[in-house]
């Protein structure tokens, strides 16, 4: 039997949420550390409209930069994400059968559900929910979403975090990313070992602090003026923009542990800002959701 | 009358998606326990009620609960006749309104005077209701009284709980009870195999309930399951020739891992052996606390070996036996390379360097210049603790290596593990022993585990006190539960250990050497005085919720020293333990009864003259109280300099309350000739004054309100 190649299994989980009644969006086109940032998650997270979104979201996490030496660790990989408002009651067996359809036996394995209370502290977001292990290696992240952009939620949804790189080494039966076949003929390691030693060494070495120090505070900066001026979007992309400085600092070892309240509490005080104004729309605007737009255009 | 009660079993199982490990054993002793107190409180009386479960199941089983509800006789308080009625004699609509809520009639009630009035009541009859019929408004109620530190919504219901609840399962004897929480109506049947090979079984019947969890090797008592993970663990250690790691006991991982799974099945892996050059703690961290996983030792070496433990048997175990020692290769390969990255970077004192390019606070500086403030603070403290000269050396050089580790790759993976690698990297630069340990233990407190070292409760101390005077000096303070800082812990810390190594911590003396650096160095002294006192208010205020050894200090005798000068942390602590010691002594009493008397003299008058004129003494009995002050003033404070504070207690109560008693009964203070009345003041503040200045203002105590025999004299 040929293997699942990647991309086909990045189909294979859309085509599965397609027909479970999710709109297949695509990635946001800036530097995130999670899928969680998109706005498809963090803005579908709010308010009353029922929503269902899948979609791949390349993550970046510099600290978990290992110059590709790590199989499991990446700075930069990809995150699939699936944000389901409210959440079904069999969610659990939706997202079992959504291994099954990659074509995992899962009843060869062990599987778990450890707690996990998942916290984006920059997004004033947080839930409940669990670590999903696949002998004992985790492979997604599940939650059921309580409050974001620190307002309580209207209505539970439920977000699954697959990390799609470890879920196609149990696929594939290959121990090291770097050797996943992506396409036919090409590797994981092909597209992504060489930027991914170049992007360890960028981050641990050559990014510059006080550029950075100073990059933050404008996009802060930025952000409420923007914010002042009602444009959602452009604010929340400087969030984003704060978001990933701030994490770029971090792997360059210039934030202490006890420095960092003070940068996560910033972050969080634009993520509010920006989910009530999100909020102030739809309420004035019910029937013209974004989402809805974007499909029919 | 009586009657025969029958009575059957009750089995009521809440399934829910995978609870958290940390919740389940309070979430099963609260089952049993508000079950009971909510069956007592309903007059359904029981033989025994259990409670188990597992992550997916919470289980009351109540043997004998009696098929009948009989609830009392009961009368109801109603309007009073005077709302109940009206003028022409017929109930008013109050009266009508409460039968109606009631369920009573109009031939049920009574006119009751009480002294408050006449009142309508309702005399209700002893009313018996079966039992499957209480039960559906019951379980739900039982439901909603179990606590969780975070709950959730899952759907729109707003109901909440630790993790949704997918089915509800209740029995008494052979009759399904029909309850409804949320949109979830329970049905005779339960859940098993987990989510991997979920599957829903009749339960018919409690037996046929509990035979079909043992035939899925389902184990659904807590205790049970953890004897025989144990069981497990220690057979599997004994076959490979060592035992389970002591450590993982303190980890919790066994209670953690009884809490993650249901049907146990063991399973060994291996790691390779190259790894065990790792540092104890990070392999123990990487295992534990990273995979779940137990660690094997043989004396006292840890094995290349690994035990998990599975829930239910997978299809193939030896894929799974793979990939777990795969992915904890990998995680020890990578701790490894953070290794050898970091001894590129030894000696410690060069990764110290580091720490000025590691911001503490923006308006605090860097980690370097924290290291530098705590060794500023650690002279007046090696003075106060009387350390040699080589042990000052030594703290020292403790502070300048204190967070180095922090810039170590090693820490930034294992953040838990942050002093024990600086332990360990500052042997392998060749620092001292002592140096080496105090690295290790300024972080603790933690559980209950403190420094053992005197160097490193100093430098524990010295961390802690930066980050209080830091912070407190920028204005930020804990409130209520908002804490983000840690300064809370921090004090406690200071305070616990300060007890633990009985060592000064003195005030101002370490203000002192902390004031002229940030962020005091240029605030307005005003300021830095504000800062300095606040920080030593915060502190005392530890003591009300510090763990005191017995005999534990009452409230009043804390209030009590604290309202006398504090210099010292320690000696504060002595102080309030002296007096808690002296409790039910005649002599405490006695020294607070001449406390109080001068304190409510004192109070009453303006004072202009400082000391007794002996010249102007003129009533013997007034002579006498100065000369009973003259012979013992300088023994009552030379105790108290001693720190013999239960002595110079004792001595005062003893010297001074019968003269002072004999003096008020005689003479007059507040007389009108000026002099001879500020003479007399005078002598009270003295007095007063003499014990108050050095130990506790004794009026605080609460012993002073109670009735009590006069003290002897």
């Amino acid at each position: 039997m040929p293997i699942m190649q990647l991309q086909q299994l990045i189909r294979t989980l859309d085509t599965f949420w397609e027909h479970r009644g999710c709109i297949i969006v695509q990635p946001y086109d800036m530097e995130m550390g999670a899928g969680t940032f998109h706005p498809a998650t963090f803005f579908g997270a709010l308010g009353p409209a029922h929503s269902r979104a899948a979609y791949v979201q390349p993550s970046r996490r510099p600290t978990d930069g290992r110059y590709g030496d790590n199989p499991l660790r990446m700075q930069r990989y990809y995150q699939y994400q699936v944000l389901l408002k409210p959440t079904p009651d069999d969610v659990q067996q939706l997202y079992l059968d959504s291994l099954r359809a990659c074509g995992l036996k899962l009843e060869d394995h062990d599987l778990r559900f450890v707690q996990d209370d998942w916290e984006s502290p920059t997004l004033g977001a947080w839930g409940l929910g669990w670590e999903v292990w696949l002998d004992s290696l985790e492979v997604t992240q599940f939650t059921y979403f309580q409050q974001v952009g620190g307002l309580d939620l209207e209505h539970i949804s439920c977000e699954i975090t697959y990390g799609l790189e470890r879920i196609a080494t149990y696929v594939q039966g290959t121990s090291d990313v770097y050797q996943l076949a992506y396409g036919p003929k090409t590797s994981y390691g092909d597209l992504h070992l060489a930027n991914e030693r170049e992007g360890s060494d960028y981050n641990f070495n050559h990014a510059d602090v006080a550029l950075h120090q100073q990059l933050f505070a404008s996009y802060e900066q930025d952000a409420k003026r923007l914010l002042e001026a009602k444009l959602l979007m452009p604010a929340y992309e400087q969030l984003l923009r704060c978001s990933h400085t701030f994490n770029l600092l971090d792997a360059r070892g210039a934030i202490s542990q006890s420095d960092r309240p003070r940068f996560v509490l910033r972050i969080r005080g634009l993520a509010k800002r920006c989910a009530e104004l999100y909020l102030e729309r739809t309420t004035q605007t019910r029937d013209m959701r974004p989402e809805t737009r974007d499909q029919s255009t | 009358m009586s009657h025969v009660s029958t009575t059957a079993d009750l089995l009521f199982e809440i399934g829910t998606e995978e609870l958290p490990a940390a919740y389940l054993p309070s979430l099963i002793d609260q089952l049993g326990r508000e079950a009971a107190a909510l069956l007592q409180a309903n007059h359904l009386p029981s033989r025994r009620i259990q409670a188990f479960g597992t992550p997916r199941r919470l289980v009351l089983l109540v043997q004998g609960l009696a098929d009948t509800q009989r609830k009392p006789a009961e009368e109801v308080r109603g309007p009073s006749k005077q709302a109940a009625y009206g003028g022409d004699g017929k109930p008013t609509q109050a009266l009508l309104g409460f039968l109606k809520s009631q369920g009573g009639s109009f031939h049920q009630t009574k006119i009751v005077a009480s002294d408050r009035g006449e009142y309508v009541f309702l005399v209700k009859p002893p009313v018996a209701t079966p039992t499957v019929r209480v039960l559906p408004t019951l379980l739900p109620q039982l439901i909603g009284r179990l606590r969780a530190p975070k709950t959730m919504r899952w759907d729109g219901t707003g109901l909440r709980f630790a993790r949704p609840i997918r089915w509800l399962l209740a029995l008494y004897g052979a009759a399904p009870i029909r309850c409804t929480i949320g949109r979830l109506t329970s049905a005779p049947a339960t859940r098993i195999g987990g989510p991997l090979r979920p599957k829903t079984v009749a339960a018919p019947s409690i037996d046929a309930y509990h035979s079909a969890l043992t035939r899925a090797g389902v184990i659904l008592d807590h205790q049970a399951r953890r004897a025989a993970i144990q069981e497990m663990v220690n057979r599997t250690a004994t076959s490979l020739g060592g035992r389970p790691a002591p450590e993982m006991l303190s980890y919790g991982l066994l209670d953690e891992v009884t809490s993650l799974v249901e049907q146990p099945v063991e399973l060994v892996g291996s790691f390779d052996p190259a790894y065990l050059s790792l540092p104890r703690e990070v392999l123990l961290a990487s295992m534990a606390k990273h995979q779940r996983v137990f660690a094997i030792e043989s004396s006292g070496r840890l094995l290349p070996k690994c035990l998990a433990i599975l829930d239910g048997k997978p299809g193939k175990p030896g894929e799974v036996r793979k990939i777990v020692e795969r992915i904890l290769n990998a995680r020890l390969a990578d701790s490894l390379l953070f290794g050898k990255e970091d001894h590129a970077r030894l000696p410690l004192e060069r990764m110290a360097a580091g720490l000025s390019g590691i911001t503490f606070h923006e308006r605090l500086g860097s980690m370097a210049e924290k290291t530098l403030r705590m060794r500023a603070v650690a002279e007046p403290l090696a003075e106060a603790w009387n350390l040699a000269e080589d042990e000052r050396q030594a703290l020292r050089r403790a502070c300048q290596l204190a967070k180095a580790d922090l810039v170590s790759t090693m820490v930034k993976e294992f953040p838990t593990l942050q002093g024990v690698v600086g332990k360990y990297y500052a042997l392998d630069s060749g620092e001292s022993q002592a140096v080496a340990l105090a690295i290790e233990e300024h972080y603790l407190p933690a559980g209950d585990r403190l420094p053992a070292t005197r160097l490193g409760s100093a430098l524990a101390i010295l961390d802690k006190y930066e980050t209080l005077t830091s912070y407190f000096g920028l204005g930020i303070m804990p409130t209520g539960d908002q804490d983000p800082f840690g300064l809370r812990r921090a004090a406690q810390g200071i305070v616990e250990i300060a007890w633990a190594v009985h060592r000064p911590v003195p005030f101002d003396l370490l203000f002192r050497a902390r004031s002229g650096l940030e962020p005091f160095r240029t605030a307005p002294p005003k300021d830095v005085a504000g800062a300095a006192q606040r920080v030593k208010q915060y502190l005392l205020e530890r003591l009300d919720t510090f763990a005191w050894p017995n005999p534990v200090p009452t409230q009043d005798c804390i209030e009590a020293v604290l309202a006398s000068p504090c210099h010292d942390l320690i000696d504060v602590m002595d102080r309030i333990q002296s007096l808690q010691r002296l409790t039910g002594n005649p002599r405490l009493l006695q020294a607070a009864k001449v406390i109080e008397r001068t304190r409510n003299i004192l109070k009453g008058a303006p004072l202009r003259q400082q000391e007794v004129d002996p010249a102007r003494l003129r009533e013997p009995l007034e002579q006498q109280l100065w000369d009973r002050y003259c012979q013992s003033h300088e023994q009552v404070a030379q105790l108290a300099g001693q720190k013999s504070y239960e002595e110079a207690t004792a001595l005062f109560g003893e010297r001074f309350f019968e003269p002072l008693h004999a003096f008020f009964d005689k003479v007059l203070v507040n007389v009108p000739d000026e002099s001879l009345q500020q003479n007399r003041l005078a002598l009270m503040r003295m007095i007063h004054a003499l014990y108050t200045d050095r130990i506790a203002d004794l009026s605080k105590l609460t012993i002073l309100q109670q009735p009590h025999e006069e003290p002897s004299r």
